[in-house]
């Protein structure tokens, strides 16, 4: 029996959309988490989304660099325009005691943007090839776990319940699930869109981690501790595309 | 008379470190220092650091992953080795002290030390025949000068003039032409060693953006800027190194 590949998208990008829940596990056993455990979150969910940028750009020369270059400065653009739109570009993403009800959404906002930017880049990868899909898959999988760490970090703080906080966590990647399946569709049905659609991946992926993860981090933790757990997670990343893709 | 094939590969070699000093030019028209154009600087040293070492990573997996995580490893070590040593100093750079003294110093170490490998791929490469050392020279060269742009970005905000900009950018890139000639005269040997110290200069320059250059442009400027300015600045250096 063979899978159509478009439900093995589904799948894989249901599934690192649901590893979101494991996210919310430190609030099981602690009711808070010291503001350094959150910068390491941020470092972590960095690196490995620099590593996963990395692989999608090493493919980049075999597809036209001068497209692949145009559709990261479309996704740059694109996440630049929804953070000013939104009026969230100065907005701090990590506060934990903040209880306007604003700040809530704006959060859920930000992180179902987040998230979607990520299911083009698991869509693009299922293109290029299933197992380099996966990878791709695994990885935002595996990133997708401290970024809810965040998030639940927040939602407790404002009195969600820790249940409730798991589920906004995985709900917020929804956008992930919808996104990997159109981009894959789309790319399929219309080839000449892979390298801007591979660009745009890129672009996305690199913004967000300099205007989501990695301002607030070096005020939670010191700028070594960032560095290091950010180049860590990213070298893993990097390592396990040289073998897995 | 014939040159010795050496000496053609130090002379390329040399050329390709005066390219190097050609980046300080787009500053000799900056001339106020306000924390927001050092921000703005250390962003643009970001992001064509970043570009070159997704280069580099690319070149050097291709060489062997293994070696390469190696030494980017290494490379890691050596700047907290560097940064435990300069902060145990009072150092003073130029008119500069302390933070900007060692973050200029640092810059000029790491752009230094990644010369090495980068001569030592330019010598490995001439190894592999003559024909193309025009070219590679050529390429080299060009490329050598956002490396400039890089080190005059940390330079020259924090007071050094053009021309020490300048000379500091090509003095780093003088382990081009040195290494260059013995990677030529023992390319077997060498051929070895280049994933390592490729992942050497990988490692060195993308830990350097993330402990000294960016905690530093996010104090002195706009999160949504500094984005902005690193991630079209990256885009541009990889567009830029892929095409030549």
């Amino acid at each position: 029996m063979t899978v159509d590949p478009t439900v093995t998208v589904l799948l894989y990008s249901s599934l690192a959309a649901a590893t979101a829940v494991l996210g919310a596990f430190p609030f099981v056993l602690h009711e808070r988490l010291p503001v350094a455990r959150i910068g390491w979150a941020n470092a972590l969910a960095a690196g490995m989304m620099l590593g996963a940028a990395y692989a999608l750009m090493a493919l980049a020369a075999q597809y036209g660099l001068g497209r692949t270059a145009g559709g990261a400065l479309l996704g740059i653009l694109f996440v630049y325009w929804t953070h000013l739109a939104s009026s969230t570009e100065d907005l701090d993403l990590n506060r934990i005691d903040e209880p306007g009800p604003e700040y809530g959404y704006q959060v859920l906002f930000i992180n179902a943007m987040h998230s979607a930017a990520e299911g083009v880049a698991i869509g693009v990868a299922m293109h290029v090839n299933i197992s380099f899909g996966i990878f791709m898959a695994l990885a935002i999988a595996a990133h997708n776990i401290p970024e809810a760490t965040i998030l639940c970090a927040i939602l407790t703080g404002r009195g969600v319940r820790v249940v409730n906080a798991g589920g906004l966590a995985v709900a917020t990647n929804v956008s992930q699930v919808l996104l990997a399946i159109v981009t894959y569709a789309v790319v399929a049905a219309v080839p000449i869109l892979l390298p801007w659609a591979l660009g745009f991946a890129v672009g996305t992926l690199v913004y967000l981690v300099l205007a989501e993860l990695l301002p607030e981090s070096y005020h939670q933790a010191g700028s070594t501790t960032i560095a290091l757990v950010t180049i860590a997670a990213m070298g893993m990343v990097v390592l396990l595309g040289q073998f897995g893709g | 008379m014939t040159t010795h094939p050496a000496v053609v590969v130090f002379l390329y070699g040399l050329a390709t470190a005066l390219a190097t000093g050609l980046g300080a030019i787009p500053f000799a028209f900056l001339r106020s220092v306000s924390p927001r154009v050092v921000a703005f600087a250390n962003a643009t040293a970001a992001g064509l650091m970043l570009g070159a070492s997704f280069g580099l990573v690319v070149e050097g997996t291709a060489h062997g992953s293994w070696q390469t995580l190696v030494g980017a490893t290494v490379g890691v070590a050596f700047i907290l080795g560097t940064q435990q040593v300069l902060g145990h100093h009072d150092i003073e750079f130029g008119r500069a002290r302390g933070a900007g003294a060692r973050r200029m110093l640092l810059m000029i170490i790491v752009m230094t030390v990644h010369s090495f490998s980068e001569g030592v791929a330019v010598g490995v490469s001439f190894g592999g025949g003559a024909t193309l050392a025009v070219v590679i020279t050529a390429a080299i060269a060009v490329h050598n000068i956002p490396e400039g742009l890089a080190i005059s970005a940390v330079l020259r905000p924090r007071g050094s003039s053009v021309l020490a900009c300048a000379g500091w950018s090509i003095f780093s890139s003088v382990p081009q032409p040195l290494m260059a000639v013995p990677a030529f005269l023992f390319v077997e040997t060498f051929r070895e060693a280049l994933p390592y110290g490729i992942g050497f200069a990988a490692g060195a320059m993308v830990f350097m953006v993330l402990v000294e250059l960016l905690p530093e442009a996010y104090g002195q400027a706009r999160r949504p800027h500094v984005a902005l300015v690193v991630s079209c600045t990256l885009v541009g250096m990889v567009l830029f190194q892929q095409w030549l």
